[in-house]
């Protein structure tokens, strides 16, 4: 009698054909997907070294000599998450984001042990005899890597600035310190992608328990929980950024916790309101009545009743996180070695002459990034709304 | 005599962009002047659509007319513009709505609402007029105190004065022709049997005609001169009440009246059940009261309570099912909760079984829940969307070890499906998947697989059509019988107590006024509050006419 139809939630698979049917966030969807892409693959996208090479019959990869220990831990992640979707292993979205996050913990964990690469790349290396002079080779898409200023690639070495347009040969040009722009907007996406989600992620587990907690127990709880919600909201994250920055340096994953910390509020105020509607409905008073655990009641009963409403929040809050990075590294106090878009955009400004390569190409990701999420974000609250939902399927 | 409305061949047709939806298909009835016509049906028949394809209020864009036509004072009103629909529409034809809540508009007093269809339709009359005129139309309607009154506001009023209130804003042009939408489903049955005699009331004095729409055949047998039966979209039998009634020709209308509750055949008390009339009793109720504090202010003072169950001594005895009856607040819903203790009682104990509950920590109730199960009114809500059958079942049973293994839950919720007369594999499905009754199955099964001794209905029965709703009782009955069970049937339904129930308890603001076996209490009420209660019941037996 057991024949487990394990067909995914039809609920689930109704909103997200829904959410699929405008046009816009179709495109969305690719750019974020293109976004994915360019950040899990960019030593491969865009890198100095030869991905392959046969030199006197014997064939390396230099590539994977040079990964560091981030290209690991991310393409492993990315692996994992291909298997995990991919497989048809019947695992519960909960027993699969646990999976998931033993292999990013494992995956740290053998990168720190085994990946050592040399502490000092020196670019001019690739251009010698030694990565030329082979029976053949295959470069990535674009050759040049993020850091590589190519002093030694221009007649007139340090002559002249070495900023210069959009050519063949750079298709988005160079910087000031002739560093390629492409290849830098590449390995920036990076930063883009992890700093949205992850910051995102954490107000989110920090809003759904507090707000839960709030919106379960009402009374005082609620009372209390909704002064603390008003202090955090009154911290601006701006100011408390650029005061960190100040005092403990530059660390993305700072920057991370800490709009994750600050940002939290608005989640628990929706999920607040969600489980204060819930807590009277019949289903959760039938559970209570069976005499349920009250993290059961909470997160199996009520949390995907109520989840629906922070997603669309979060998606619009994954814009606003990579807006902060960017205007922070505007300010000039992003991160120093890594490229982002934000501190590309403020070398387009502070150079003595405006580079318009400089200042669009940047300015243009940040803009479609943000323009997807929030694409998907309103995409997603009309497939949940059932009237609008209603109405997008007739427009469709 | 002459029509008034005559609708020949009507269909109503909904375009989706998934299908077709024949709501009305082929309906023809007429009405004459100064009589009820009574549209009965069950949800989803087409008697609403009817009514509404009549007033030209179904929404353009996705509705269609194929064929029909509708002939009200000779014209055909499928032929009007909306200029000319709208000269009709309230002077001639007027409508009163299910919901009193939400029919009239919060934010205008009820005179204002009342003098703006008046001004639109009667332009020359003067504003003395309008006012003489709205005053008559709520005087008409028992208001008391009308001209005071016409500067309420909807709040103020309370339900059965609101739908008094759209009855005097449909009569204030002098219709014709009256559709009234299940007009006193939402109201309690003393409330009911008022509106219903005003309606008849007005009928006699204004000679209009009365399109009734309702799923009750007590309000049928109360009101109609003529009747007629819907299923899906057809009119499958029509004719005079009595006839109808009575000599009910078309399978269908058998069937539905064989489930009134009043015409359920009748169970014989069993010699268990004689036996067990005074066992001992399982729960034990002692001056149990639920308040709900009112806050007011900056500081959220407590300024007063609303005493929901108030001072409440009851013994529920073991084996039997005891009905709890009453009008909407008057506390019955919330003594079941408080039984349970889902509801924090203020002050009074619940023993059962020689343990006190009141007072427990949520740890030490735990093994008590399981013997106390709830069934809820709402099928829509009772059941959680996103979860399958099969965890709604078998998470229960592993909190209370019920079962050793997952396997060995599955085939006792498997089990329990059968019980309740659903499929196994219904387990593997989600509630949307199934229909009202089914779903009450279900919340049936989930208090069943606890093996509970004691299970609270609250309203189970009141959401569903009537030959569903015979459908779950007769399942109660056979339940009880097999397992020892006892129940709460918390209802409204007089004839669902009398069908079903061993003792009657009845409430009235927070207390109980009386109680005994139901026999007695329904047959022969001994209190003022029941007897009145048990009038306003509308029954089969004819009374218009």
């Amino acid at each position: 009698m057991t024949d487990v139809v394990a067909t995914r939630d039809p609920y689930l698979r109704r909103i997200w054909e829904r959410t699929l049917q405008g046009t816009g966030v179709k495109f969305a969807l690719v750019w974020v997907g293109l976004l994915v892409f360019a950040a899990v693959f960019a030593p491969f996208l865009a890198n100095s070294m030869p991905l392959i090479m046969s030199k006197n019959g014997q064939i390396s990869m230099p590539v994977l000599h040079y990964l560091s220990r981030e290209d690991v831990v991310v393409l492993i992640a990315f692996v994992a998450l291909i298997v995990l979707w991919v497989l048809p292993l019947r695992l519960n979205w909960r027993r699969g984001l646990a999976v998931f996050f033993l292999v990013i913990v494992a995956g740290v964990i053998i990168a720190n042990q085994y990946v050592n690469p040399p502490k000092l790349i020196i670019y001019e290396d690739f251009r010698s005899p030694a990565y030329n002079q082979v029976d053949w080779k295959l470069m990535p898409p674009i050759p040049y890597a993020p850091t590589d200023y190519m002093r030694d690639a221009r007649e007139r070495g340090l002559q002249t600035a070495p900023l210069s347009e959009p050519s063949l040969q750079h298709w988005m040009g160079t910087e000031e310190n002739g560093a390629e722009v492409f290849s830098r907007m590449i390995h920036a996406s990076r930063i883009a992608l992890s700093i949205g989600i992850i910051a995102t992620s954490i107000s989110m587990v920090i809003g759904v328990i507090i707000g839960g907690i709030m919106g379960y127990f009402s009374g005082v709880v609620d009372m209390m929980g909704m002064r603390l919600v008003e202090i955090f909201e009154a911290i601006p994250t701006l100011f408390l950024l650029l005061t960190f920055v100040a005092f403990f340096g530059r660390s993305l994953y700072m920057m991370m916790v800490i709009i994750g910390v600050t940002s939290w509020s608005g989640y628990a105020r929706y999920i607040r309101a969600e489980f204060l509607k819930l807590r009277k409905q019949d289903y959760v008073q039938a559970a209570i009545a069976s005499g349920l655990p009250l993290r059961s009641i909470l997160f199996r009963h009520m949390l995907p009743n109520g989840v629906a409403p922070l997603l669309v929040a979060a998606s619009f809050g994954v814009a606003s996180a990579i807006l902060a990075e960017a205007t922070l590294s505007f300010l000039g106090l992003g991160l120093v070695d890594a490229p982002s878009w934000g501190q590309m955009l403020d070398q387009a400004v502070k150079s003595g002459t405006f580079n318009w390569w400089m200042a669009v190409f940047p300015g243009g990701a940040i803009f479609m990034t943000v323009f997807a999420y929030t694409l998907i974000g309103e995409a997603f609250r009309d497939a949940i709304d059932p009237k609008t939902a209603y109405r997008v399927k007739r427009s469709a | 005599m002459t029509n008034l409305l005559e609708v020949r061949d009507l269909s109503t047709y909904f375009t989706t962009p998934e299908r077709e939806v024949k709501a009305v298909d082929g309906v023809s009835f007429a009405l004459n002047k100064a009589e009820t016509f009574c549209l009965v049906g069950e949800s989803g028949s087409g008697k609403s659509i009817t009514a509404l394809s009549v007033m030209r209020l179904l929404p353009a864009r996705i509705s269609s007319h194929p064929s029909g036509s509708i002939w009200f004072n000779g014209v055909d009103l499928l032929k009007q513009d909306d200029e000319a629909m709208r000269h009709i529409r309230g002077s001639q034809i007027a409508m009163i709505f299910q919901e009193p809540m939400t029919s009239l508009n919060p934010v205008f007093t009820i005179g204002d609402q009342i003098t703006e269809a008046l001004q639109l339709h009667h332009p020359e009359m003067s504003n003395q007029e309008v006012q003489e005129r709205t005053v008559k139309a709520l005087e008409q309607v028992h208001l008391p105190n009308a001209r005071g009154r016409m500067r309420d506001y909807p709040h103020q009023l309370s339900g059965g004065q609101r739908q008094r209130v759209m009855i005097a804003m449909a009569l204030a042009c002098d219709p014709e022709l009256l559709i009234a939408d299940e007009p006193t489903t939402a109201l309690d049955v003393t409330v009911q049997a008022e509106i219903l005699r005003l309606m008849r009331e007005l009928q006699d004095n204004t000679g209009m005609s009365i399109l009734m729409i309702t799923h009750d055949f007590g309000v049928v047998a109360q009101m109609a001169h003529q009747v007629g039966v819907m299923q899906y979209g057809k009119l499958v039998e029509q004719g005079s009440t009595k006839q109808v009634l009575s000599q009910p020709q078309h399978p269908y209308t058998q069937q539905l009246l064989a489930a009134v509750p009043e015409n359920l055949a009748r169970r014989k008390p069993t010699t268990a059940q004689v036996l067990n009339a005074d066992a001992k009793p399982l729960i034990e109720i002692h001056n149990l009261s639920v308040w709900f504090p009112i806050k007011k202010g900056l500081f959220r003072r407590t300024v007063d309570y609303v005493k929901a169950v108030d001072d409440v001594s009851l013994a529920i005895p073991k084996g039997q099912i005891m009905a709890l009856v009453g009008e909407s607040g008057c506390g019955k819903t919330t003594l079941g909760r408080a039984i349970l203790q889902l509801e924090k009682p203020t002050q009074g104990s619940v023993n059962v079984e020689g343990q006190e509950l009141v007072g427990l920590s949520d740890q030490a109730l735990r093994p008590w829940r399981a013997k106390m199960q709830i069934v809820f009114q709402d099928p829509q809500s009772s059941l959680n969307p996103r979860l399958l059958v099969e965890t709604m079942l078998t998470e229960p049973m592993k909190v209370h070890g019920i079962g050793s293994s997952h396997e060995e839950r599955l085939e006792l919720a498997a089990r329990t499906l059968e019980h309740v007369q659903l499929k196994r594999e219904y387990l593997w499905r989600y509630p949307h998947e199934f229909s009202g009754g089914q779903r009450q199955r279900i919340g049936l099964a989930r208090a069943l697989v606890l093996n509970p001794e004691f299970i609270v209905c609250d309203e189970i029965t009141s959401a569903l059509d009537v030959s569903v709703q015979a459908e779950i009782l007769q399942l109660l009955l056979d339940i009880r019988s097999e397992r020892d069970l006892t129940l709460l049937f918390v209802t409204h339904n007089i004839g669902v107590v009398e069908y079903l129930s061993d003792q009657t308890v009845v409430m009235y603001k927070g207390k109980i006024v009386e109680r005994g076996l139901t026999e007695q209490v329904c047959r022969n009420p001994q209190e003022p509050y029941t007897q009145k209660l048990l009038a306003a019941v509308p029954r089969l037996t004819i009374t218009a006419l």
